[in-house]
């Protein structure tokens, strides 16, 4: 018995390849996955600034003292623009969330009125969204309270009596209280009360099992290679780029079929409205799916085996789409991740499908995504065309 | 139309591999209708000849000439006069024979009507027309074999070459495929086999090149190479070894 375990020790340390997927990848997926749940806080850098509009309507003294107070807080960066503006780069998913002063704020507050401030925001970002409230809401009460100590109490009064006339309950909580300073408005997908985790788990699904798909018609023709039908279409009056091409064209239209059937799945049963903008979506499906079938046709011209290309398919392909959001949103990923992200395909592919359902953007708007994911696929493929021409249509 | 006896002329050929020199100016004549044999030991240049001929391969210098035609000026007519056999079973196994068929077939462009029509003859020819509609991965090693020599037969070839069809192959399957060579030959088709068994050469070939290191060491009928070596009752494998020695190849 023990010599049977030394032969398969032996044959293991002898194999690179299964050692290096026994311990090197999961130690760089754990690493990933890490990073990406935000379990690894010493590297993600604390210092990181939020990014907060400020819409100051009111350009009164308190409210600028009041922005002066806030921009002085560690990691709150503060962007001045105006309403418009601020609303376009939200909706852009340029920014998290706007801050306004509405007109009449420092009136308000000497009055005892409810304060006009009000934050809108894009509820894809909502866990940096709920972090910014909390310090908003602080420094305007300290901000206040420095200046109207005697009225803060009278403010929050007023404030609890009308939340009591508006909703019939009485609320005495702190919190509850302090949550009426600042009024919350989301102002992304709203519009038929849009569910985006929905959008998240289509786009971000379909996109991870494309690469899975088309990877597996890249293997294939390595598997034509080993098996003599690559070597036996040769024989034929083909030119050798051609059954490369035709191979290509399959793989991009299964990737498109894919990507059509999965988004008729979700309309038809799952209630997502695909027919916001169906140009862009088209255009998205198609760039899409070249980028991913480049991809796949990509992963199997740097392998010299079938065994080979389907390790190397499954590694990046998780790689991938854990980096790119398709498993984990973006959202809830640090700030370091979403560096990382614009490296994916998957990351081009499931923010254009955002842009078109979540922030119902018009085409222009989705154009860099649409460039990026075809500038990527016609790399791939130029590159693939060249590795194969010294590979598999190599005969010795 | 001018005729030509010589349906294949090989002249001066020589490939380079690096600093290996695969073929060495070989020159060599197949006559048309003619059942040629190529043998050689591992590594002596077969697989290079026959890539040759099938214009897969460039050579660095010499000609070929199919039927009168230069096969590096008119490579696809004269794909078109071969149909080629690889050694390996070269075929889509979750698709069925007859698909098989059709589907190499079509790439020689044959009509379709002509194509089906030739489809259902030649799985007649090769004994599997009760299988016609069979995925190919049901079928037994000897029946894989014979299909694929039959996807080479759609587009009627003149010539037909043929890399070790026998090999893993049992008697009966091995002696069928025999029996399809020579009908074929006997209709007209001009056949090159390359194999390692000297008993198939003996049986089938009409002329042998024996070929080792690049370069041909003999070439004729079994009687001329025996009389080439003075050993009137020699059989081939004897001859074979003379000519090409006992060095293990690896």
């Amino acid at each position: 018995m023990l010599k049977l375990f030394r032969k398969d020790l032996i044959l293991f340390l002898n194999d690179q390849k299964s050692f290096i997927l026994t311990f090197l990848v999961p130690v760089i997926l754990i690493s990933l996955f890490a990073f990406a749940y935000g379990g690894v806080n010493d590297f993600i850098d604390s210092s990181e600034s939020f990014q907060l509009l400020v819409v100051d309507q009111d350009q009164s003294e308190l409210s600028s003292e009041f922005l002066s107070n806030l921009s002085s807080l560690n990691g709150m960066h503060i962007v001045y623009s105006d309403l418009d503006s601020a609303t376009n780069l939200i909706i852009r998913g340029k920014y998290p969330g706007a801050l306004i002063f509405h007109p009449g704020f420092q009136d308000s507050v000497k009055i005892n009125a409810g304060l006009p401030v009000e934050l809108i925001f894009d509820r894809e970002q909502e866990f940096e969204i709920a972090m910014a409230q909390a310090i908003i809401i602080n420094s305007l009460i300290s901000s206040v309270r420095k200046i109207e100590m005697d009225k803060y109490i009278e403010i929050n009064r007023a404030i609890s009596n009308q939340i009591q006339e508006e909703t019939g309950i009485t609320r005495t909580k702190a919190g509850n209280i302090s949550q009426s300073f600042l009024k919350m408005t989301s102002i992304v997908g709203e519009k038929d009360d849009l569910n985006l985790g929905l959008i998240q788990a289509v786009a971000g699904t379909s996109i991870l099992m494309l690469l899975f798909s088309v990877a597996g018609i890249g293997t294939s023709i390595l598997e034509e290679k080993e098996n003599g039908t690559i070597k036996r279409l040769l024989y034929s009056p083909l030119k050798s780029r051609t059954i490369l091409y035709s191979k290509m064209l399959f793989a991009l239209f299964v990737a498109i079929l894919q990507l059509t059937v999965m988004f008729l799945f979700s309309w038809i049963f799952l209630n997502l409205d695909i027919t916001v903008n169906v140009e862009a979506m088209i255009l998205m499906i198609i760039s899409t799916a070249f980028a991913i079938s480049s991809v796949g046709i990509f992963l199997a011209s740097i392998a010299v085996s079938r065994h080979q290309a389907s390790s190397l398919s499954t590694l990046v392909i998780l790689v991938m789409s854990a980096v790119g959001g398709s498993m984990i949103p973006l959202f809830a990923m640090p700030d370091v991740m979403n560096k990382i992200a614009p490296f994916s395909i998957n990351y081009w592919g499931i923010q254009g499908f955002y842009d078109i359902f979540w922030r119902s953007l018009p085409l222009r708007e989705i154009l860099p995504e649409i460039f990026v994911l075809t500038g990527t696929g016609i790399v791939l493929t130029v590159i693939s065309i060249r590795l194969f021409s010294k590979s598999i249509f190599k005969i010795a | 139309m001018q005729y030509y006896n010589e349906m294949i002329e090989v002249k001066s050929v020589s490939k380079t591999y690096g600093n290996i020199e695969s073929l060495k100016e070989i020159s060599f004549n197949i006559r048309r209708g003619e059942i040629f044999g190529l043998l050689g030991p591992n590594g002596a240049g077969k697989s290079t000849t026959v890539n040759i001929l099938n214009t897969l391969l460039k050579p660095d210098s010499g000609e070929i000439y199919i039927d009168g035609l230069n096969i590096f000026h008119d490579p696809d007519k004269c794909k078109k006069m071969m149909g080629v056999v690889p050694q390996e079973i070269a075929l889509y196994d979750n698709m069925t024979a007859y698909e098989n068929l059709i589907f190499w077939g079509g790439l020689y462009n044959v009509p379709k009507k002509e194509l089906r029509a030739s489809a259902k003859k030649i799985l007649e020819l090769v004994g599997l027309a009760g299988r016609n509609n069979d995925r190919i991965r049901t079928f037994s090693g000897g029946m894989k074999r014979r299909i694929n020599i039959a996807c080479s037969l759609l587009h009627k070839p003149q010539i037909l070459i043929l890399d070790e069809p026998t090999a893993g192959v049992d008697p009966q399957n091995r002696n069928h495929i025999f029996d399809l060579i020579e009908k074929l030959n006997q209709e007209g088709m001009t056949v090159i086999y390359t194999t390692h068994y000297m008993e198939e050469a003996e049986r089938l070939c009409d002329r042998i090149a024996i070929i080792d290191l690049g370069t041909i060491k003999a070439e004729g009928t079994l009687e001329e190479l025996r009389a080439l070596n003075g050993s009137p009752n020699a059989n081939l494998e004897y001859i074979f070894l003379m000519l090409t020695g006992k060095l293990l190849r690896d």
